[in-house]
């Protein structure tokens, strides 16, 4: 079992949440000129960094998505921090 | 005569009859809330609390709710912009949107689910691997594995906001824990 901290919740168990994607990601626009190799890179390719990762996340039960930054080797999370203003 | 369609009324779990249904554990006991009212409110919550319950205060997980003005209404906080706005009867309020803030009014999306006794402490802290004691903003929390909204209306009161299609599979889950005592391992740290 591992806590995950949500920036709203606090600590809650990480049954709690969903990966989304790696942090930084952006959807290839204007679409009318990406071509089907780069969307297709979009969609399935994926950096899957060995180590310092960062990346967003859902906290399943209060739907908030966040950003977190996270050692994909140790499992450890150097923190979480909220995609919008206020963070309270 | 062959069957035309499966009855499948079999397979999904019985549901009780919730005006009479109640358990009985060790310590602690279980029953249906009738009658509140629930409306899901978002955006500016303090906007929506000022005008549809006004002295309403706010409740997060294991939070004690009521204490304070609000004639018995309070708000659930599910998220950062979203809470449930429960009230002892429906409020009847008109759904939209509003200066800065959405009603949505959902009297039965949620069955309130009441569990009360000195061993009731034990017995929740069973049910989800949220640290009780150390609170947290949201009342939303997985509960025996589906989402629910979490808190107290008493010191050994605590009430569940399950959605009504999990109603009957959290009872199972309450009626499996009657005739032991609630697990020692889940006791809540510093109780
Ligand atoms: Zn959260």
């Amino acid at each position: 079992m591992q806590l995950f901290s949500c920036p709203f919740c606090g600590p809650r168990d990480e049954t709690e949440f969903l990966f989304g994607a790696e942090a930084g990601k952006r959807r290839p626009e204007p679409a009318a000129e990406v071509s089907a190799r780069a969307w297709g890179e979009h969609l399935h390719f994926a950096g899957n960094p060995k180590g310092p990762a960062r990346e967003i996340w859902l906290h399943l039960t209060c739907g908030e998505f966040f950003a977190m930054e996270r050692d994909t080797v140790s499992h450890a999370v150097s923190a979480t921090r909220a995609l919008r203003g206020g963070g309270q | 005569m062959p069957e035309a369609m499966h009855d499948r009324g079999r397979f999904w779990t019985p549901a009780p009859d919730w005006r009479a249904a109640s358990l009985e554990g060790e310590g602690w006991r279980a029953r249906r809330i009738h009658g509140l009212g629930q409306t899901l409110v978002s955006g500016d919550l303090d906007a929506a609390r000022a005008a549809l319950a006004p002295g309403a205060g706010e409740v997060g997980l294991w939070g004690v709710a009521g204490e304070g003005a609000g004639d018995g209404a309070y708000a659930a906080r599910i998220a950062r912009d979203r809470a449930l706005l429960v009230t002892p009867s429906p409020l009847a309020a008109a759904p939209g949107w509003r200066d800065g803030f959405a009603v949505s009014p959902c009297d039965d999306l949620y069955a309130a689910v009441e569990i009360s006794g000195p061993a009731m402490p034990q017995l929740v802290a069973e049910g989800t691997a949220a640290d009780l004691e150390a609170g947290s903003r949201s009342a939303a929390v997985l509960f025996s594995g589906v989402s629910c909204l979490l808190y107290r209306a008493g010191p050994e009161r605590a009430r569940l906001h399950v959605e009504s299609p999990f109603a009957a599979y959290i009872w199972t889950w309450l009626h499996g824990c009657v005739g032991r005592a609630p697990n020692r391992g889940a006791t809540l740290q510093g109780a």
